[in-house]
């Protein structure tokens, strides 16, 4: 479904971002990519949705190359949530903004209406339906950016930094969204700094340091095997740090964790 | 310098409901102190009151109340008395760059230059702002082509070379990778025990590791005031914010019936790994 090979890319007068990274991802899956400040993954995000084209190497984006498919044509493809939600919304209300897309793919009447209620529904926006994007706050516009990509019901979904600045029941929002879109066979990219969201999230872990991929593994061996999380420069969850000090099974969240506590300590 | 915050209620034009509603506390001169905030709750309208943003003086005032800087009414301090008493860093970087400058070290100089201080202490300033931030190697770069955690480095590094009284910080690490955070969690720590510091946060973690007093804001206004297990052990904030990982692992243990009632349930992973040993411990 999404396939990156050998992709190598620098900005001008700038070095090498990004050196011949090669990874594949299929229907359904969640990754995560992750590394430093100043790693390259949001320059990748940019690539895989074709706002940047690589200096060599290829793309591929359920079939087509992003190098020779249009952006627009592309967008039917490929969604992006950006880092920064007020950067992608310009309508004057919250359904106008989400309607936006569809409207885009030939949507009108009552399959468009149909359609945008569901995704207010979805993202808990149906009371903010008629408000002006930006009289909301971070967390409630992060949802309308959200909403607005969800409304064009791409094969695969990017984000960026997608739990920054929401709070716990937001999280839990967002989550189950996401494992939603993933259970109908979405396929999820997510850039993150928040390793528990990770953790929670993520089937597979793309690690980029110094412009190169350092490791492409399951999530709980990335995190597992310190080496590959220390030269990406990640933190390993509090929960699997307090497994491996405590000689436990390896733990990836506080319910694992508690579940090979109480197997290890059971009487 | 110490900052109040007094009876404060405070409406967008238009709104059905206050979003600062009778929000009162006190901060003195040198506290570390982290507001902690649910979506929605007012943060970000209060960081602004703190900054000085607000009242804008003509169309955005208080119904009620106000902010008092160092004694004085926030609403008497002209905007280089302001920028002195208080820096703000608010969570999109972007948004607060100067635009005047085409690299990240005339970023960093660009206040101190407004303030019209000698060339020396503008360079010392500045050096000392990039070190804080882990910004050496890109002093040379141009701030808009930064990373997004980069220019957020490059927002608080601006700031800190402005040496205010009372630094304002809106989820300054939320963007940060492990290493530059815990390069300015250490600086944050070593900062003049005379500057005041004020972190607003929607997670619980980050501030743990600075500040010392913590303050629960829901609805607009403060419902819980105390140490870190004080208010993460609040009804409120644990509806509101969850809870950290290991106090969540160690409370589905308690829930299953195997967590000693007199252990207090951990929060990190440092306190974590003595109180799951005493709770095995107990189970003999």
């Amino acid at each position: 479904m999404l396939s990156v090979d050998a992709v190598t890319f620098a900005y001008p007068n700038a070095g090498v971002v990004l050196d011949d990274i090669t990874f594949e991802a299929s229907a359904s899956n969640v990754l995560a990519i992750v590394g430093r400040n100043g790693a390259g993954k949001s320059t990748l995000l940019r690539l895989l949705n074709g706002l940047l084209t690589p200096q060599s190497g290829a793309i591929g984006v359920n079939g087509c190359s992003t190098v020779t498919t249009p952006v627009h044509l592309l967008a039917r493809h490929i969604g992006t949530v950006f880092q920064a939600p007020e950067q992608q919304i310009f309508n004057p209300t919250v359904r106008a903004e989400i309607a936006f897309g569809p409207i885009q793919l030939g949507l009108t009447g009552r399959d468009l209406a149909e359609r945008v209620d569901a995704v207010l529904e979805r993202t808990n926006l149906s009371d903010h339906a008629a408000s002006h994007p930006l009289d909301l706050d971070q967390a409630t516009l992060r949802f309308v950016a959200l909403g607005s990509v969800l409304a064009m019901r791409p094969p695969i979904l990017l984000l960026d930094e997608p739990q920054r600045g929401l709070d716990a029941r937001a999280i839990v929002r967002l989550a189950s969204i996401l494992r939603e879109e993933s259970s109908r066979g979405t396929c999820i990219v997510l850039v993150c700094h928040d390793m528990e969201f990770v953790a929670a999230m993520a089937d597979r872990v793309i690690a980029l340091a110094d412009g190169r991929l350092v490791a492409d593994r399951s999530t709980l061996d990335f995190f597992a095997s310190a080496d590959a999380a220390h030269a990406a420069g990640v933190e390993i969850p509090d929960s699997l740090a307090l497994a491996v000090e405590l000689e436990l099974e390896p733990a990836l969240t506080p319910a694992a964790l508690a579940r090979v506590w109480l197997r290890a300590h059971a009487r | 310098m110490a900052l109040i915050v007094d009876e404060l209620v405070f409406r967008f034009p238009g709104a059905p409901a206050p979003v600062l509603n009778g929000c009162t506390f006190a901060i003195g001169g040198g506290e570390r102190v982290a507001i902690l905030a649910p979506n929605g709750a007012g943060k970000t309208t209060l960081a602004r009151w703190m900054a000085g943003l607000l009242p804008d003086g003509g169309f955005l005032n208080a119904e009620r109340g106000g902010v008092r800087i160092g004694g004085l009414p926030a609403t008497s301090f002209t905007a280089s008395q302001r920028a002195v008493a208080v820096q703000f860093v608010g969570q999109v970087p972007a948004q607060q760059m100067s635009g005047a400058a085409f690299t990240v070290y005339e970023e960093l100089a660009f206040g101190p230059c407004n303030l019209a201080l000698p060339r020396a202490e503008v360079r010392e300033r500045v050096d000392r702002a990039l070190a804080m931030c882990n910004l050496e190697h890109l002093a040379g770069r141009d701030p808009f082509s930064l990373s997004g955690g980069e220019q957020q480095r490059v927002s608080i590094a601006s700031a800190l070379a402005m040496r205010p009284s009372i630094l304002v910080l809106d989820e300054p690490t939320s963007n940060l990778d492990p290493e530059s955070r815990d390069a300015l969690i250490a600086h944050l720590r070593a900062l003049p025990d005379d500057m005041t510091l004020i972190v607003l946060e929607v997670a619980l973690r980050p501030s743990l590791a600075f500040a010392e007093r913590f303050l629960l804001l829901d609805g607009g206004a403060i419902v819980a005031d105390g140490t870190a297990d004080d208010v993460m052990r609040h009804p409120r904030c644990v509806a509101l914010l969850g809870t950290t990982a290991i106090r969540a692992a160690a409370a589905q243990i308690r829930d299953a019936g195997k967590w000693p009632a007199a252990l207090r349930l951990p929060l990190l992973v440092d306190d974590g790994r003595v109180a799951f040993r005493e709770a095995a411990d107990a189970l003999g």
